[in-house]
């Protein structure tokens, strides 16, 4: 008994010894884990990036952005597909944006906790993980078969579809960031409902929004599958919305497969344009967002 | 964002004000088969310069050049499989060949170059029908006397994508092989009873090119300019011929045009010494009432400027051009079907 009882302090502090060893350990063997995981993810990330510098570089030339598309061996470039993407995008945002900032709006100012509100979120919830394809049939049923053609504007349609939920969604988030003291502060002054928003809110959530909007752009730049059903493609240069438009995810998923060189080394730049496109949009959404926190 | 408003802004009127004059061009637009593409994107280079038509044409699989002639969302569909009779009368469709083209078979084994290896469409049968399994089969090596065939297994390589291709192979096993006739038959996307699944021409020949002992079939075009090794095939006279041009041609000329309703001639397995037993033709779907009459008449435009003057440039893609007599009893039914 009194043996034991001698022994009891330097036993303890034997066991909170190899506990602690064998906590550290454990812990050490997570983090380990987890560094590889990030290894594996970050390796896949530059591989893809290596990968389409190592075979779309040696591409790059002044004809792929002073000629349109050509058959093959006939030394075409990828003008009207860079034109084609740049117009669908920019069009699909700017029809896509209000309505999602509206909608956000609403969300965060006018139906918070309202029945109403909840099912806009979720419907714009579920409208924004619904697969992209989809989104390209809705519009190939509602704006393509009715108008009887493939259309530059049916296109930005899609990609417009696509941004509306992002947009909702960024807008109500950094809405909500926005302290209630502000909104107080503006009504105590007299402002009515609108221009404490307007004036107040938006100013105060300006950075986030535009992130957002960055950030839904880089998305639908990329888009193949609403295109496919939508704006169909161009071999010829035309800028026209009532016409269908080449774009570059679509050139892309042509080219990469076809049996010409010429052609699979175009697809490897157009490519290489796009990441880097997205991947420049991404940085400055990052940019912009840590210049506010 | 006010600058992203008003970039936005800026760059759209500047589209709105150029759009006219894209419209000035007289534009045509044409989805379907992807096997045509290069050819008809061709064609469409040298028409725009000699008679101001611009062709769009979308390569999206003649499964969707069928569908969206029917939906009239395009000036004219196109088709490797001529389209069901009933389906071109509900539609109110007219039929006609554009060019000819040939699928051959591409092997890969080691030692064994380019057109050394000696094929019958029974033992390609088969070997897709997964009875024939070892390169070194009795049967192959009775028709492959000169060549030592290793000891390694067939790796069969199928289209697993719907496709004109897929049809005009299976049309070729079907017409030889009444066994595969009856068991697997002829359409775009059969049930395969050996091997492994590639998505189009360029996965197919990806595929075989990887797998040792691997076997497929794709276009012509793209043997051609990936260089692949193809084998040569006996046709129904008993010869066995390489996959040439000149052989192509051959089995072209032998077709029963006259005998074909809307032009859906059979070239598969046909009469002559020289003939490659697996050619076929494609095929354009043409409204006979357009909502705009002058696309369709564009498109004819075309279509007969391509028949005057577009053989040079299939014959460097290796396609064959329809015979002469064909193309005037093509012009006939324009005349005779389609407003304008």
């Amino acid at each position: 008994m009194s043996a034991t009882l001698a022994a009891g302090p330097a036993r303890d502090a034997r066991v909170a010894d190899q506990l602690s060893r064998r906590r550290r350990r454990a812990s050490n063997m997570v983090k380990l884990l987890c560094l590889v995981a990030t290894g594996i993810g970050l390796a896949f990330l530059a591989l893809i990036l290596a990968t389409l510098l190592w075979l779309g570089v040696s591409g790059l030339s002044l004809t792929v952005f002073t000629r349109p598309t050509l058959p093959p061996g006939s030394g075409g470039g990828l003008l009207n597909a860079i034109v084609g993407s740049l117009i669908q995008t920019a069009l699909g945002t700017a029809i896509g944006t209000p309505i999602g900032l509206m909608v956000g709006t609403y969300l965060s100012e006018y139906a918070r906790g309202s029945t109403l509100g909840n099912v806009v979120r979720f419907v714009s919830d579920v409208l924004l993980s619904a697969p992209s394809i989809l989104i390209g049939l809705f519009v190939y049923e509602v704006a393509v078969q009715p108008m009887g053609g493939f259309t530059g504007l049916a296109g930005s349609l899609a990609l417009a579809v696509i941004v509306i939920p992002i947009v909702v969604r960024t807008t109500e988030d950094m809405l909500a960031l926005i302290p209630v003291s502000l909104r107080e502060a503006a009504v105590a002054l007299g402002a009515p409902k609108w221009k404490s928003i307007v004036f107040v809110c938006y100013r105060a959530a300006l950075d986030g929004i535009a992130t957002g909007v960055l950030l839904a752009i880089a998305r639908v730049a990329g888009e193949t599958a609403p295109l496919l059903f939508t704006s169909l493609g161009n071999l010829n240069w035309s800028v026209s919305l009532g016409q269908p438009m080449a774009s570059l995810p679509v050139t892309i998923y042509q080219y990469a497969g076809s049996a010409f060189d010429d052609w699979v080394q175009l697809a490897w730049v157009g490519a290489l344009l796009i990441t880097f496109g997205v991947l420049a949009l991404n940085i400055v959404a990052r940019v912009v967002l840590r210049k506010r926190t | 964002m006010n600058f992203i408003t008003k970039a936005l802004a800026v760059t759209l009127a500047g589209f709105t004000l150029a759009a006219p004059a894209a419209l000035r061009a007289q534009q045509i637009t044409g989805a379907g088969a992807t096997f045509p593409a290069p050819v008809y994107a061709k064609w469409g280079e040298a028409a725009k310069a000699a008679i101001g038509i611009e062709l769009n044409y979308q390569a999206i699989g003649s499964g969707g050049g069928q569908n969206q002639i029917l939906n009239r969302t395009v000036d004219f569909g196109a088709s490797d499989a001529p389209m069901d009779p009933a389906k071109l009368t509900s539609g109110n469709l007219l039929q006609f060949p554009a060019v000819m083209g040939a699928v051959v078979p591409i092997v890969n084994l080691p030692g064994i170059a380019a057109d050394q290896l000696k094929l019958t469409g029974e033992i390609l049968a088969d070997i897709y029908a997964g009875t024939i399994t070892k390169w070194n089969d009795p049967k192959l090596v009775e028709l492959n006397h000169g060549l030592t065939l290793p000891n390694i297994a067939i790796a069969p390589v199928y289209r697993a994508d719907g496709s004109g291709t897929t049809f005009v192979f299976t049309s070729y096993l079907s017409a030889v092989s009444p066994e595969w006739k009856s068991k697997v038959g002829a359409s775009t996307s059969v049930k395969w009873a050996a091997g492994n699944g590639a998505k189009g021409n360029d996965g197919v020949a990806a595929t075989v090119r990887q797998v040792r002992g691997g076997i497929g079939y794709v276009e012509n075009a793209y043997a051609t300019q990936n260089k692949l090794t193809t084998a040569q095939l006996r046709n129904k006279s008993g010869a066995f011929v390489k996959p040439t041009l000149e052989a192509f041609a051959a089995a072209a000329a032998n077709g029963d045009w006259k005998n074909a309703p809307n032009f859906a001639v059979d070239l598969i397995d046909t009469q002559g010494a020289t003939s490659w037993p697996i050619v076929s033709a494609t095929f354009i779907l043409l409204p006979k009432d357009a909502k705009d009459p002058a696309r369709s008449a564009n498109v004819m435009k075309f279509f007969d400027w391509a028949y005057k003057n577009g053989g040079k440039i299939a014959a460097d893609l290796e396609y064959i051009a329809l015979p002469e007599a064909v193309q005037n009893a093509v012009r006939a039914a324009w005349a005779a079907n389609v407003k304008s």
